[in-house]
């Protein structure tokens, strides 16, 4: 009863603007407006012995305040464009769950190869066009020098261009020239899809799930932001189970994966 | 069936509900687990599925592509055990391309569509079971679906249909009371601003009760937004729970 109470408080609350501030880690839904935090200096009560002199009376203090990911500004206000858990640090943005990809400059990403015209393969990243990658992004690589990658390939690269006006440019290689992990993914293993919010879970630096896993058995994985990840282990079985636990997380209570986890250690 | 009275002298209707009363509404997100995103609504007897596909790249002709927005596209289909008698629809046929175009005009002035030149987002709508009120249904189904598949939205799109009988305007019709041959009115909402996004009406209304029938049909339509609100707000509440937020 009281959940319900309190889930009808917060909707009907929704209908006039609230302060970005008092929402932070609650549910927000598209149609909210939030006042930025210079907003509310200017229509706080007025702390007459705080206020700094102004040069210009007229012309309100701007703070920089960057919208993330579900935010937009409509006029002097923050608009809510997706529906989840409103965040702060640094900027404002909305946690949301998602299945679909949208490529973001600098993200780390698993692509198949799904055509090679001229100097440049077409990846498949998960987003709305094919990235584009071109031969000579990868490491020790000259014109004399092709890499060794065919169609159906699986690489991990980086983007370096990702906007919507442009078609999404990935490559192999870091800032230095140097690899980094990047490249074309060894054969065997198996790349399944998960949802975008379990892969940022699984990077967070304090997941345990990874630790565990690591514990189980000796495994190779790469996780790419768009959701794909590749697993590789000894044996075809172990391959699949773990692949089946990773899938699962998403839907599994902490304990009921440690359950899973020692008995899978028993047998 | 002679003398069926939509609207009996205390003010009740055929089912037993007041003028401006809506139907029971339960709605579930996240029904598929292959679609992008997907949400199943029932409202009163009327079942409505909605699955969202996208941003994907625009499939057929690449010539289809608009430079600088998304292509929306939206599939309406009926399922033959929907009705009362078994009808076989054939996929193009004239009512489900009209409700399509409809679908499409509603979504896409509340998408974002600016976010995702050159690509294309796909809805597709079925009806499981009519019982009056199909367009409401689709839209409130579809808006849940969108919300699920994580694309930006301006605000909610929240539809109800409206009558007019015996000088009092009827909020919500099923389908005895749209059979019975008065005018009916559809009005799709952004509730947060008040802007409508489809108004649609096909009869003839004199013109001194269409203030009043657009009333009711706006005060449903904020009254289903009430409800759609609570259940994405559970639904989000859910599965952040799981993610060990």
């Amino acid at each position: 009863m009281a959940e319900a109470a309190a889930i009808a408080a917060e909707s009907l609350a929704g209908s006039k603007a609230r302060a970005a501030r008092t929402v932070l880690g609650q549910v927000v839904l598209p149609g909210e407006e939030l006042l930025l935090p210079e907003q509310e200096d200017a229509e706080g009560p007025g702390g007459a012995g705080e206020r700094l002199l102004r040069l210009n009376p007229g012309a309100r203090s701007r703070v920089r305040v960057v919208c993330g990911p579900g935010l937009r500004r409509s006029g002097d206000r923050l608009l809510v464009t997706k529906c989840g858990r409103l965040r702060h640090k640094e900027l404002y943005w909305v946690d949301s769950q998602q299945k679909r990809y949208v490529p973001v400059k600098g993200d780390h990403v698993i692509g198949i190869v799904t055509a090679k015209s001229g100097d440049i393969f077409k990846v498949d990243v998960g987003g709305s066009e094919p990235a584009s990658l071109s031969y000579l992004a990868f490491e020790g690589a000259t014109k004399r020098n092709r890499p060794n990658v065919q169609v159906g390939d699986l690489i991990y690269g980086q983007f370096l261009v990702a906007n919507k006006d442009m078609e999404p440019e990935m490559v192999c290689i870091d800032s230095c020239g140097r690899a980094n992990g990047m490249g074309v993914i060894g054969q065997d293993g198996l790349l399944f899809k998960v949802t975008l919010g379990l892969i940022r879970k699984l990077l967070a630096p304090d997941c345990e799930i990874i630790q565990e896993v690591g514990k189980l058995y000796p495994l190779e994985i790469v996780f790419g932001m768009n959701g794909r990840i590749w697993v590789k282990a000894k044996t075809i079985q172990q391959t699949l189970i773990l692949a089946n636990i990773l899938e699962a997380c998403e839907h599994m209570t902490t304990d009921q994966r440690k359950q899973i986890f020692s008995r899978l250690a028993e047998s | 069936m002679a003398g069926l009275e939509l609207l009996s002298d205390q003010g009740y209707r055929v089912d037993g509900r007041r003028a401006g009363e809506l139907r029971k509404i339960q709605a579930r997100m996240g029904v598929f687990a292959q679609a992008d995103g997907s949400a199943y609504i029932e409202q009163g007897n009327t079942k409505a599925l909605a699955v969202v596909y996208g941003p994907h790249e625009i499939r057929g002709s690449r010539a289809r592509a608009l430079p600088d927005r998304a292509l929306v596209n939206c599939q309406y289909s009926s399922a033959t055990f929907s009705t009362g008698e078994r009808k076989r629809r054939p996929h193009g046929d004239r009512k489900s391309c009209e409700m399509g175009l409809q679908l499409r005009q509603t979504f896409e002035a509340a998408i974002l569509t600016q976010l995702h030149p050159r690509s294309q987002i796909d809805i597709y709508v079925q009806v499981l079971q009519a019982d009056g009120g199909t367009y409401a249904a689709c839209v409130n189904a579809a808006t849940l679906a969108v919300m699920d598949a994580g694309i930006p939205m301006r605000d909610f799109v929240c539809a109800c249909s409206a009558g007019f009988v015996d000088g009092t305007a009827l909020a919500d019709l099923s389908h005895v009371e749209e059979a019975a041959g008065g005018p009916q009115l559809a009005l799709a909402l952004l509730p947060a601003s008040g802007q409508i996004a489809l108004l649609e009406m096909d009869a003839r209304l004199h013109e001194d009760h269409l203030e009043p029938v657009l009333e009711a049909a706006a005060r449903a339509a904020r009254d289903v937004h009430t409800l759609l609100d609570r259940v994405v707000r559970q639904h989000v509440r859910e599965a952040s729970v799981l993610l060990g937020d």
